[in-house]
């Protein structure tokens, strides 16, 4: 579904990503942890194409063709969408007209059940955690899409809301078989939703790519990232998997 | 001309010079204005000078219903000059939808409109006002409402397709406890547009706030002026944003506070830039073109996007 090559990236002039090396098949959960500043971010912005992300070297492989040259709304329109860890407010429009303006499929509104009447109101202006991840969540759904990335999933949520967005990512993305990309720093979401590759980013590298996520997250917990990079085992879990 | 019986709404409608169409239901008087200042003479006392052309129009009781007026410019070089006068009775609370256009793109016409709204004790108005205009046309519009003690006032005024050269003027006049909301939304291109608002708390407790938006395309230069000025204890607040889309944009926001009661708080904010880049990005990583992202942008921030 999407495959990464030797992928570096430049952000202001500055070397953020150097040599990524990742493949997400059909269906499969990778999430990638990593540090603040790491680059875990810069990934998914670059796997969407936003400009300021420029590629030094390598390529991004979506369904077998080179998406590295493409716009952002031609990736988006390939399948790839992105869920925004602090998406910006876009005043004077309802979340109602973008998602009728944006949706490939119906969404069963009772289903999600937004409160506030958070349809009605502005794209994201006054929107708390929970309205924020819950209109991004619509918005992925709307696109139907065949890789969903979400940039810092927890970032802003507590613990009912993020076990409802947990379900809903569950019902709706996963047994559609839609690929997914999760950033996340809590271990009870990769206990949810039991990812196939764990992915560890450090300083701009991915040092891990492993298939045994309990295994890297203890290491994590005990030892920091910073063991990830030292780990004798790393030759078990290659960067691709 | 006609006045037609059992018709739920009230309108007036002129293209060019010629009024087609003028009615009213019980509780409304719509006359034209030159009938109204031969007819009414106290009318004269609001009208500056004998009116050529325009509309009177008298709330006397509420309405369910909203009281429309239109004026069109159909032919090449025509030169309108309405004068318009509105009094809304002590009160009475009503809503004015007023459209101000020319029917072709390219007429190099003229429209000059003065208007008058006065809204007396405990009344309130909500009133629409939509301009659209071809690429060489000229406009001015300036309006002065008179607000007495408690009456509320709710001003949207918008402009999306813009003549060469459009001046807005509105001056406000705002007595005890009245309240004035002003929000004026325009977007300039290939020409230029100058605003001017002044708003005058008068009154104890008067309250009155100016927000504008504005877009300036290419070739194309907008020029604001907004103040207020505190006599009695009120609060004003001046909101000003403006976006240049183009290299060839221009805007001037000039917001002004004067305070001459020291229990009135008087506030501005005011900011001019570009669109966001994270906004775009946003909006196309929904499949949104770069130029669909922009119109949506550009519709939202003046306030327009139907669901």
């Amino acid at each position: 579904m999407l495959r990464i090559e030797n992928l570096s990236v430049k952000v202001h002039d500055k070397e953020v990503l150097r040599n990524i090396n990742l493949e997400i098949k059909k269906g499969e959960v990778h999430v990638l942890l990593g540090p603040n500043a790491s680059g875990k971010s810069t990934l998914t912005y670059s796997i969407m194409g936003f400009p300021e992300y420029e590629i030094i070297n390598g390529k991004i492989l979506f369904e077998g063709k080179d998406i590295t040259q493409l716009l952002i709304e031609e990736r988006a329109k390939l399948g790839i969408a992105l869920a925004f860890q602090d998406p910006p407010a876009i005043k004077g429009v309802k979340l109602s007209h973008l998602l009728k303006r944006i949706s490939k499929q119906p969404l069963d509104m009772n289903y999600f059940s937004p409160d506030n009447n958070l349809l009605e109101r502005e794209i994201n202006v006054g929107f708390s955690g929970g309205e924020k991840k819950l209109s991004e969540i619509m918005q992925i759904l709307s696109l139907n899409p065949k890789l969903a990335i979400f940039d810092e999933i927890d970032a802003g949520l507590d613990v009912i809301n993020l076990e409802r967005l947990m379900w809903i990512i569950r019902d709706k993305l996963i047994r559609s078989g839609v690929s997914l990309l999760l950033i996340t720093h809590r271990g009870n979401i990769l206990q949810f939703l039991e990812p196939e590759v764990v992915h560890v980013l450090l300083q701009g590298e991915v040092v891990c790519s492993s298939r045994n996520w309990r295994k890297t997250w203890r290491t994590i917990l005990r030892y920091g990232y910073e063991k990830c990079r030292e780990c004798k085992k790393r030759e078990l879990c290659p960067n691709q998997p | 001309m006609k006045n037609a019986e059992n018709v739920k709404s009230a309108s007036y409608v002129q293209i060019n010079h010629e009024i087609r169409s003028i009615f009213a239901r019980e509780g409304v008087i719509l006359l034209s204005s030159p009938e109204a200042y031969a007819t009414l003479e106290w009318t004269r006392n609001y009208f500056n000078q004998k009116p050529i052309e325009g509309y009177f129009i008298w709330v006397k009781k509420r309405v369910d219903y909203p009281i429309s007026t239109c004026f069109t410019i159909s032919l090449p070089e025509a030169y309108q000059n309405p004068t318009n006068l509105v009094v809304v009775e002590k009160d009475v609370a009503t809503e004015i939808y007023s459209i101000c256009n020319a029917a072709k793109p390219v007429l190099n016409a003229e429209h000059k409109g003065y208007s008058k709204v006065i809204l007396r004790e405990n009344s309130t108005l909500k009133m629409k006002h939509f301009h659209n205009w071809g690429k060489n046309d000229y406009v001015l519009s300036s309006i002065e409402f008179i607000l007495e003690k408690g009456a509320r006032l709710s001003s949207f005024y918008k402009c999306i397709n813009p003549p060469k050269k459009f001046k807005i003027e509105s001056k406000t006049t705002l007595d005890n406890e009245s309240s004035a909301d002003f929000e004026t939304a325009v977007l300039a291109k290939n020409g230029e547009i100058e605003m001017y608002d002044s708003l005058f708390l008068n009154g104890e407790k008067s309250s009155g706030m100016i927000k504008l938006r504005m877009i300036s395309d290419e070739n194309s230069k907008i020029s604001s002026q907004s103040e207020i000025v505190a006599k009695g204890g009120g609060k004003g607040h001046i909101d000003c944003m403006g976006l240049l889309l183009s290299e060839s944009s221009f805007i001037n926001s000039t917001p002004k506070l004067v305070n001459a009661n020291k229990n009135a708080v008087l506030t501005h904010e005011a900011a001019i830039g570009k669109i966001s880049e994270e906004e775009l990005n946003y909006l196309r990583s929904r499949g949104l073109s770069k130029d669909e992202a922009v119109n949506l942008i550009v519709t939202g921030f003046l306030g327009e996007v139907p669901v």
